[in-house]
């Protein structure tokens, strides 16, 4: 690091000033008591010492900065430290030690590794949502046996955008942490209450569907809990052995029951015995509430399209979905990477650039792969599930495939702004969305329109939430610098 | 304890007027109509009884309440010694961490919610007040002028402090403007590119260390912007954050200023910078500059500083401070009544943290040379590695290993009896880079115990007469010096017996609170 660059020509970069400036009123103590020997040591027994030489002090200052100090403080402190020289005596030498021509370089930019909790986050919560649909469209059949069609897809319609609702909320205050059990240890109790009080409890007193609704809700969040724990398989093995008994024809009821109890006790299990134990605070509520919101928002919209007869037509659409949530978990897990790779692609940058706009910046880069992510796999995985649907129940409508993939994307979209914590626009999004899947449905309604086109109004909210939530991200994202400096790093 | 509506803010200005040194603050807030204090008139000093009892909030920086150590001991120690005024304390802490009070309150103290920097809750709110227009987009600016430069502009300071609290909504809303941004990246080419004699030419930032900066001033402002309480004295523990929103209320409200330095902050912030080699200059350059700019800020704004040592008092007048504004009040302890001489056990006691600025390293090269010079040496080294310095920690159990320093050099963690393990030992030793005064000195001093240690910051001043001491890294120094009270038990005890006189003399509990009742008593100017 020495010597690169210098331009003052005395062969290190320094200035050697007799009369040397120094702070303020930095002078040398006139009876410094104790005296630092030519080896720098002071005597034992001895109390301070005295103003170091300068070609010790250089030599100091070399040895513990490998380079010239930044200015007279950072002279004075490594001598005051390193040699024992008192304070003034310090000062007084360390004018002598900075040159104001020479510019200290290094190429040492520092980053942190990037924290994978949020990651580690979305690939539980991705399992735990795939696996429920998978389970959802296994269990459609014998649950409508059991229950009557409508009364199926009515508990499907509650606990969807209750349980998403739920998983983002939880996912923003506890198990998006590093701590996360742990944290979410200590409000368990209480959430658990509240959870029941608020949501279970008024869900079960529905009629007909509010209890099946009710075990749903359980069996979704228990499982996006028991998926952070890292028991995922044994989360994945109750659904399948609940789905063996149910073909075989064991009450729903007895099935449904158990299996909410099993998750439960897991789910408890799996919290007292956590391995880890933190300090680390739980989200902040406010901003927990936001995202309940907004998952709620995005639940809405999935149920909210009567074209789509949830429970009513065996597999159909609960296994459409699934191409789309895959999809959108990959690009959602490749979404993460903004916190680590824009700082590292704005390292290095000058600052004449720091807020250049262009579609190559870190952000935008990561912004479109992951859009190229969620929508590469959601096409060819519905292509599988199309071919593979001639032979199942005829979820090979088109058109579905593509209201999941734009309800993944808007579900994308408003999760970055919602962690960009431009809120105010991820909830005119969420809104937007919701409310023009409603109009749409109503209008065509009143004004007799009949759309043969299942899903027809939740591409049209999914579209409207896409467009209201890509100017807002596209206006930051494209210029990198700016997004870091007003956006990520200030929430 | 009475509550905030009974306080009545005695006449501040007639008692104790402004210091030249703070014209930054004197100069901004009469001169903007804005800047018009809502609570800034001094109310008449009511009756009697009101008139006796102050107010004071005292501003904390990662200490009290809720750590353990000499700064929360010196708190607890002042707030409970001083019953008859009442206190407000307001710390300042890292976020994202469950906070566990360790101190209890004593009654005439009141805890305010912390200030939890870099946690991600919502920036305070003012009810009823509506964002309107167009937000301005200087505050980055400002408070970039104000404290980034060698000599930061006060006024520029000044301004944002005020602004901050008075509009705290627009804060965040003003830092996540990109026009904010756009402005804040211009003066900074231009204050990295001011030159000057006391400093190299600034390092070249890149755009990662300019939003490193931005987001820090943006927490400065966030802290700006917390509302503080009436009150007719602001305490404030440390001239970094912890100054922050002291400045902002004095420059609104002129209430005085006391400012007391542990250890000098900026100095610290310097050498926390030159030990840790994995930051770039630019990060180096950001975290003094804005350690320099805060401490110069307060230094201005103080009506008086309290350093704990002489050495302190050095740095401060290097730093432009005027003599006659210290007053160096030194830590007290309560000493035992009696002593006791040490048990020729051949133990050797060291307790700190374990942390850089205690080269933990340098006394593992110490205990290797007193044992190898000493078999029957014995070293117990009390006290939990420093959080975020777990790596630290780790090397130096590696480096214990490499010794093979074994069972005659032990780790012991925590203790809750820190008399017991030094009236255990025999000589106390400290291989400090940097202190100010050490209570670990003082423990050993009234248990009668010798202590080793390292010529940093005030401890030749405290250790005159009753221990030796070396130069920092001076391994065979401090080892001389270890063999020599080992091997001569009547000298050990000779100068522990004079460390238990010194601080029942210089160092009691009792004197230390009393300077600070005298001195709060004069800047208050009301009978303490």
């Amino acid at each position: 690091m020495n010597g690169n660059g210098n331009g003052n020509g005395n062969g290190n970069g320094r200035s050697h000033r007799p009369g040397g400036k120094g702070l303020v009123s930095a002078k040398a103590q006139p009876n410094g008591k104790a005296h630092v020997s030519g080896n720098g040591r002071a005597p034992v027994g001895g109390p301070g010492g005295a103003t170091p030489p300068n070609d010790y002090a250089e030599g100091v200052l070399d040895a513990r900065l490998g380079r010239p100090a930044l200015d007279v403080l950072e002279a004075t402190v490594v001598l005051e430290a390193w040699t024992g020289a008192p304070a003034a005596s310090a000062m007084s030498v360390a004018p002598d030690l900075v040159s104001s021509e020479y510019r200290v370089r290094d190429g040492n930019i520092n980053l942190e590794a990037s924290e994978d909790r949020e990651q580690q986050s979305v690939i539980a919560e991705g399992l735990t949502l795939v696996l429920s649909i998978i389970s959802v469209a296994a269990w459609a059949t014998p649950l409508s046996k059991d229950y009557g069609p409508h009364v199926l897809a009515h508990a499907i319609r509650f606990a969807l955008p209750i349980a998403v609702a739920l998983q983002w909320g939880l996912r923003s205050r506890y198990l998006g942490r590093r701590g996360a059990l742990a944290i979410f240890a200590r409000d368990g109790i209480a959430f658990c209450a509240l959870a029941m009080l608020v949501v279970e409890l008024p869900l079960a007193l529905i009629h007909r569907s509010g209890p099946i609704a009710a075990t749903l809700v359980a069996i979704w969040v228990g499982g996006t809990i028991v998926s952070r724990r890292g028991w995922g398989l044994v989360y994945a093995c109750a659904l399948v052995a609940a789905t063996i008994a149910l073909d075989d024809g064991s009450p729903a009821n007895l099935v449904l029951g158990s299996l909410t109890a099993f998750t439960l006790i897991v789910c408890v299990v799996g919290v007292l015995t956590r391995r880890d134990s933190t300090d680390e605070r739980a989200g902040s509520i406010p901003r927990a509430l936001l995202a309940t919101l907004l998952g709620g928002c995005i639940g809405a919209l999935l149920v909210s399209d009567p074209s789509l007869g949830w429970g009513v037509r065996g597999l159909h659409p609960a296994i459409s979905l699934l191409p789309s949530v895959i999809g959108s978990f990959w690009g959602g897990y490749y979404l993460w990477n903004l916190y680590d790779v824009i700082p590292r692609g704005l390292s290095g940058m000058p600052l004449a650039s720091a807020s250049s706009a262009t579609m190559r910046g870190p952000a935008m880069s990561i912004f479109i792969g992951a859009m190229a992510r969620l929508l590469g796999a959601t096409v060819v995985l519905s292509a599988i599930v199309m071919l593979a649907g001639r032979w199942t129940h005829g979820s090979d409508q088109t058109s579905l495939f593509i209201a999941f993939a734009g309800v993944a994307l808007v579900s994308l979209l408003i999760g970055l702004l919602e962690s960009l914590a431009l809120r105010r626009a991820a909830l005119i999004a969420a809104a937007a969305a919701v409310a023009a899947e409603f109009a749409w449905y109503n209008l065509a309604t009143h004004w007799g329109i009949h759309w043969h086109i299942a899903g027809a109004a939740l591409v049209v909210g999914a579209t409207v939430g896409v467009l209201f939530s890509l100017p807002p991200l596209i206006r930051r994202l494209a210029r990198s610098g700016n997004a870091l400096a007003t956006t990520l790093w200030i929430q | 304890m009475s509550t905030p509506s009974e306080v009545v803010v005695p006449l501040v200005r007639e008692v104790v007027p402004s210091p030249p040194e703070a014209a930054g603050f004197e100069s901004i807030a009469p001169a903007d109509p804005v800047l018009v204090p809502a609570v800034a008139e001094p109310r008449a000093v009511g009756s009697a009884t009101h008139a006796a009892r102050s107010r004071v909030l005292i501003v904390t920086e990662g200490t009290y309440p809720y750590a353990v150590g000499g700064v929360s001991s010196w708190c607890d120690a002042v707030i409970g010694g001083l019953g008859h005024i009442d206190w407000d304390i307001l710390p300042i802490v890292a976020g994202g961490k469950r906070l566990r009070q360790n101190f209890t309150l004593p009654e005439n103290a009141r805890l305010l919610r912390p200030i939890e920097l870099w946690s991600e809750d919502a920036p305070p709110r003012r009810a009823g007040r509506l964002h309107r227009g167009r937000e301005e987009t200087t505050l980055p600016t400002q408070l970039l002028r104000g404290l980034i430069p060698w000599e930061g502009s006060l006024p520029d300071l000044t301004a944002a402090l005020i602004r901050c609290r008075q509009r705290p909504q627009a804060v965040r809303r003003e830092f996540r403007d990109s026009s904010s941004w756009e402005e804040f990246l211009h003066a900074l080419v231009e204050v990295l590119a001011a030159n000057n004699d006391q400093t190299a030419p600034a390092p070249v930032y890149d755009t990662i260390e300019a939003a490193r900066l931005y987001q820090t001033l943006y927490w400065v402002a966030r802290t700006a912007a917390v509302p503080t309480p009436e009150c007719s004295l602001l305490h404030v523990t440390a001239a970094g954050w912890a100054a922050i929103p002291a400045l902002a209320h004095k420059a609104i409200h002129g209430t005085p200023l006391l400012l007391t330095e542990h250890g000098v902050y900026v100095r610290e912030a310097y050498l926390a910078s030159v030990n840790n080699a994995a930051v770039s200059l630019g990060q180096r350059h950001i975290s003094t500059r804005l350690a320099l700019g805060l401490t110069r800020a307060a230094y201005a704004a103080a009506d008086m500083i309290a350093p704990v040592t002489e050495a302190n008092a050095e740095w401060e007048r290097g730093l432009g401070v005027s003599a006659d504004k210290i007053r160096v009040i030194p830590n007290g302890i309560q000493p035992p009544r009696d002593w006791t001489a040490p048990p020729n056990a051949k133990k050797v006691i060291a307790m700190g943290r374990i942390d850089p600025l205690k080269d933990v390293q340098t006394m593992l090269l110490v205990a290797d040379e007193v044992i190898r010079r000493m078999p029957s040496a014995r070293f117990e080294y009390w006290g939990p590695a420093t959080s975020g310095q777990e790596q630290y920690a780790r090397a130096c159990a590696r480096m214990h290993e490499q010794l093979g320093l074994g069972e005659r050099f032990r780790f012991m963690g925590r203790t809750s009896d820190p008399h017991g393990v030094i009236r255990d030992g025999d000589v106390v030793l400290m291989t400090s880079i940097s202190e100010a005064m050490p209570m670990a000195l003082l423990e050993a001093m009234a248990q009668a115990r010798p202590a080793v240690a390292t010529s940093v910051g005030g401890v030749p001043g405290v250790l005159r007469g009753c221990g030796l001491i070396a130069a920092p890294g001076d391994v065979h120094g401090l080892a001389t010096a270890v063999v020599s009270l080992l091997g001569d038990p009547n000298l050990a005890a000779t100068l522990g017996r004079r460390g238990f006189d010194r601080v029942h003399r210089r160092y009691t509990l009792e004197r230390c609170v009393a300077s600070y009742r005298d001195l709060i008593g004069e800047l208050v100017g009301v009978a303490a």
